[in-house]
């Protein structure tokens, strides 16, 4: 039986033919890099999304954080004179911080993420509009730092060295260290998980801190990438990002999951994005047919249970030999 | 399994590597008499506003033989429309014409366009000044500013009080209006006296307000100017709402499909605002033209077809002056 990651590999395989077949300049490494460069951001918000979803848990917040970040990091650099690389590290911290408190809130109080990252998803956006009124903006950064979203090292874009820094990172914690499984227990069972002596709070903290940090990281990226830091900078991020790891195969319910399948997620949903553009097809069809993929590949990892459970059994009833056969 | 996904990963890497020697010579530039390739982009794509551009877009992208292609975002995020320019940049456009949401952040992906000799031009609101070729603008300061008072002295055989309602005290564009307002009331119009100006925030509803106050501290007001659009609606309501239809004139800057109610009850003399069918017609027309050379940097004029020869100043080509939407033609206009 297929998996859901090898379906997914299938389909952004498909769409690559397809539109490497439409789209005269589409497989160029120019358009490769171009698809990198736009969802390098998103990208990061999914690769950390990805543990936090594992644990059962969901974090509407990280969109909100990377404007309140890339505010916050102009306003430090512009306003409070830091130098740039001071000014990163700092806003890196308050990343860090706001993810914490996401962890103190969900972890230490036990409040239901969902409700608790709504909450700060408003916080965070809020402050942002509230520092810059929703009119200051922040530009005229030095060209040297814009290399880092605009400019290419060692032959890719810049950016894309520290999201494969983030994934590779990401994906030793998730499927090389006991972290993971951690995870994946507290996803299954949060008490269960307790009982059996895992650090239930430090795991979950640990996940929404990451993705704090991660998201004032895509801030800079973010910031880097358009030259100019706004208040309304990731807003809908979140959305992308849940969507890309729901569609790598990772349970919403939690437990079931991999960062490689978020990766796949991620690939496919930019390559349609930037694929429709050459194939000329209006940028709405992109909205449209990202939920089609979704419910596509939801429906054909289900439909070889389902088919499973229609089919008649042939050697009725099943043999007494085996009966722990797993179903 | 992994050795499967690692094999497709490879493949895939081999793919693109394969893929990218192919890239074709001589596409994107128009010479040889290829067919031109414009992109125009909106600041977004559901506005009523930039329908009706795209509408003139259409006819110039018909008239001049050229393909235009229409896109820009249908979401809030500021970073769509970089994204845009550049899968247009790696398309291989030859001119991008686009109404810039975010002028600093645009800036950055249209200067990269120009970078590869895609020519730019920038309408309704413009970009930084070195990313872009041209400016197609809508209308100057003093064009709103002039059109707005002579339609005002025009309603009020020139003389007797007035008053302005504006969006705030503090707005930068609305200031100039109203400088140029008053220095056309001082050159021009003697007769006539501006009695008062009040902020309404943007608001419709603060703009009642303020112009009910207005009606009753001012009992000869002959005229209430809105400057802001949701104002022109607002006042509109106020004077209804006085039983002073007719009595007390309303002109404001506005769309026309806000105000068309009110302009049949007339209640609203004229809507001032310029035809955006042909600031598309415009944009697209002048971005042919930069890109095949008869739109040269410098020039001082420009035969802009059916629209006639416009001004350019700097760089910055103008439509010309603002349109006045009244009972008689206001039904023609669907924005």
């Amino acid at each position: 039986m297929l998996r859901h990651e090898t379906i997914l590999l299938l389909v952004l395989v498909a769409e690559w033919f397809y539109f490497n077949a439409v789209g005269r300049r589409f497989g160029t490494l120019d358009n490769t890099f171009d698809i990198m460069r736009h969802s390098a951001e998103i990208g990061l918000l999914a690769l950390v999304m990805t543990p936090i979803i594992l644990t059962g848990g969901i974090d509407l917040s990280v969109g909100s954080l990377l404007g309140l970040c890339a505010i916050l990091f102009g306003k430090l650099w512009r306003d409070a004179g830091m130098s740039l690389p001071m000014a990163a590290a700092c806003t890196l911290l308050i990343g860090a911080g706001a993810g914490g408190l996401n962890a103190t809130l969900i972890a230490g109080l036990r409040l239901p993420a969902l409700i608790v990252t709504l909450g700060t998803y408003s916080l965070f956006r809020g402050f942002a509009e509230a520092i810059t009124h929703g009119v200051d903006t922040f530009t005229n950064f030095p060209d040297s730092f814009l290399a880092l979203g605009q400019q290419h090292f060692a032959g890719l874009p810049t950016q894309v060295w520290f999201f494969l820094v983030v994934a590779i990172g990401v994906w030793l914690l998730v499927h090389r260290m006991t972290f993971g499984r951690s995870f994946r227990a507290i996803g299954f069972a949060p008490e269960g998980a307790r009982f059996a002596g895992l650090p239930v709070e430090r795991r979950l903290v640990l996940a929404y801190v990451l993705a704090g940090f991660v998201a004032a990281l895509a801030a800079i990226i973010y910031t880097a990438r358009l030259g100019q830091a706004k208040a309304d900078a990731g807003t809908g991020y979140e959305l992308f990002a849940i969507t890309a790891v729901v569609l790598g195969g990772t349970s919403i319910f939690g437990g079931v999951g991999s960062v490689h399948g978020t990766l796949l997620g991620v690939a496919a949903i930019a390559v349609l994005n930037n694929g429709l553009v050459h194939a000329r097809q209006p940028r709405e069809v992109a909205g449209m047919l990202t939920g089609v993929l979704l419910l596509v590949a939801l429906g054909a990892s289900a439909l070889p249970k389902l088919l499973a459970k229609l089919r008649p059994p042939r050697h009725a009833p099943a043999p007494l030999s085996s009966p722990t056969h797993p179903s | 399994m992994k050795r499967f996904l690692a094999l497709a990963v490879c493949a895939s890497l081999v793919l693109i590597s394969g893929c990218n020697k192919s890239s074709e010579p001589g596409s994107g530039n128009g010479s040889g008499g290829k067919k031109l390739t414009i992109a125009l982009m909106p600041k977004s794509k559901g506005n009523a506003y930039f329908i009706s551009c795209k509408a003139g877009a259409d006819e110039a992208a018909k008239e001049l033989g050229v393909d235009l292609l229409f896109d820009g975002p249908t979401d809030p995020d500021p970073a769509k429309q970089n994204e845009i320019i550049e899968n247009w940049i790696t398309l291989g456009v030859d001119v991008i014409a686009a109404a810039c949401e975010n002028k600093e952040g645009i800036s950055t992906a249209l200067k990269k366009a120009r970078g590869k000799g895609i020519k730019v031009v920038t309408f309704d609101s413009d970009a930084n000044p070195d990313a872009r070729d041209f400016f197609v603008n809508q209308a100057t300061p003093e064009g709103i500013a002039q059109t707005l008072m002579d339609e005002a002295a025009r309603l009020t055989d020139s003389e007797g009080e007035f008053a302005i309602i504006t969006a705030s005290l503090t707005a930068a564009n609305m200031n100039e209006w109203r400088k140029d307002i008053e220095a056309r009331l001082a050159e021009k119009y003697p007769k006539m006296k501006l009695v008062d100006t009040k902020p309404c925030d943007d608001l419709k509803d603060k703009a009642q307000a303020e112009a009910t106050n207005l009606l009753s501290a001012y009992p000869n007001l002959k005229l209430i100017m809105a400057i802001c659009s949701p104002a022109v609606p607002g006042t509109a309501e106020a004077v209804k709402q006085a039983g002073k239809t007719g009595t007390v004139k309303v002109i404001g800057l506005g769309l026309p499909s806000e105000n068309r109610k009110y302009v049949h009850e007339g209640v609203t003399q004229s809507v001032i605002l310029w035809k955006t069918k042909d600031l598309g017609y415009l944009t697209i027309k002048a971005a042919v033209d930069a890109a095949n050379g008869k739109l040269k940097p410098g020039a001082t004029d420009y035969d802009a077809g059916r629209l006639g020869t416009l001004k350019i100043e700097g760089e910055s080509i103008v439509l010309g002056k603002p349109f006045i939407f009244n009972d008689a033609n206001i039904d023609q206009f669907d924005f």
